[in-house]
């Protein structure tokens, strides 16, 4: 009988230690605090200029991702999915990514490594104009057709009608 | 030995020169999208073995135009057969030379589609 006594005593003062431990690191206040942050911080954030990582793609950047001089759109020709109700990396709502695209590699400047970078048009709606944006790296039109990046892109969906384009991180590219 | 080798392995990174150079159309797995763009899965390892199947592989416009070096080019579609083809791959296979690579490609292809076609009914008799 002693010793369940002691036992039952002894998670009795786990469990209350424990729960005075989880008290004081998770109170009320920085439940909500923490909950605040996360709400202003998510809408926000995307327009500071600071070093993110992205859970995904497991990459470090910095910048405005809504601006053409992000690091990503080196090579992109077009418009920014980011001012329109996308994001970087994913189509607007209402809007179908080519399943074809055009691949280049821009500079990371916080690691300084080359990326490859898939530029995938979003298409089905019309025209997003709100963020044009034409940068040239790699870009060799009259050389290699295939390397254009204002070739129309929406091949394979449903309308050829182009919205806008994003830029996928595909991974390192190579050293040669 | 192994520092004569790095650098080669350093520079030589099929997967990424695959992604830059055909990746966009042929998609990141080879799938494509058929019929505008060919798969290059398990379809490849059957045309190696035909007459002019290896020649085929860099003649076609994509392969012999792309902006890399023989060697490179023989990283690539090796990396592509051994890849995305090796249940068909035929068991003795031989990886395509840099020497094969540079002879072929010089040789492009105007019609790819016929010529595939072409290969495959001396081959088969039937239209692949």
């Amino acid at each position: 009988m002693n010793v369940l006594t002691t036992l039952l005593d002894r998670m009795d003062q786990r469990v209350v230690s424990g729960c005075r431990q989880l008290a004081r690191d998770h109170g009320r206040r920085s439940f909500l605090a923490k909950l605040g942050t996360l709400v202003a911080g998510a809408s926000v954030l995307p327009l500071l200029p600071v070093a993110r990582a992205f859970g995904a793609e497991g990459l470090q950047e910095i910048g405005d991702p809504r601006s053409c001089d992000y690091w990503r759109y080196c090579a992109l020709g077009g418009t920014l999915c980011s001012c329109c109700g996308g994001t970087m990396s994913s189509c607007p709502p209402g809007a179908e990514a080519s399943p074809v695209t055009w691949v280049g590699t821009c500079k990371n400047p916080v690691d300084d490594q080359d990326y490859l970078i898939s530029y995938n048009d979003c298409c089905g709606k019309a025209v997003c104009a709100r963020c044009g944006c034409h940068n040239t790296e790699r870009d060799k039109p009259v050389y290699f057709p295939s390397k254009s990046n204002d070739i129309l892109w929406c091949f394979g969906t449903e309308s050829h009608a182009y919205h806008c384009t994003v830029a996928v991180v595909m991974g390192k590219a190579s050293t040669g | 030995m192994l520092l004569l080798l790095t650098p080669l392995v350093c520079l030589a990174d099929p997967r990424a020169d695959y992604l830059l150079h055909c990746g966009g159309c042929h998609l990141a797995d080879g799938s494509g999208n058929p019929p505008e763009v060919p798969t290059l899965v398990d379809e490849l390892g059957r045309i190696v073995d035909l007459g002019g199947g290896r020649d085929y592989l860099v003649r076609v416009p994509g392969a012999a135009q792309a902006p890399v070096s023989d060697a490179r080019l023989a990283g690539i579609v090796n990396w592509v057969l051994t890849t995305f083809n090796a249940q068909t791959l035929p068991r003795d296979f031989k990886p395509l030379t840099t020497e094969e690579i540079g002879r072929s490609r010089r040789n492009i292809l105007a019609d790819p589609l016929r010529h595939r076609a072409e290969l495959w009914r001396a081959a088969y008799g039937v239209d692949g």
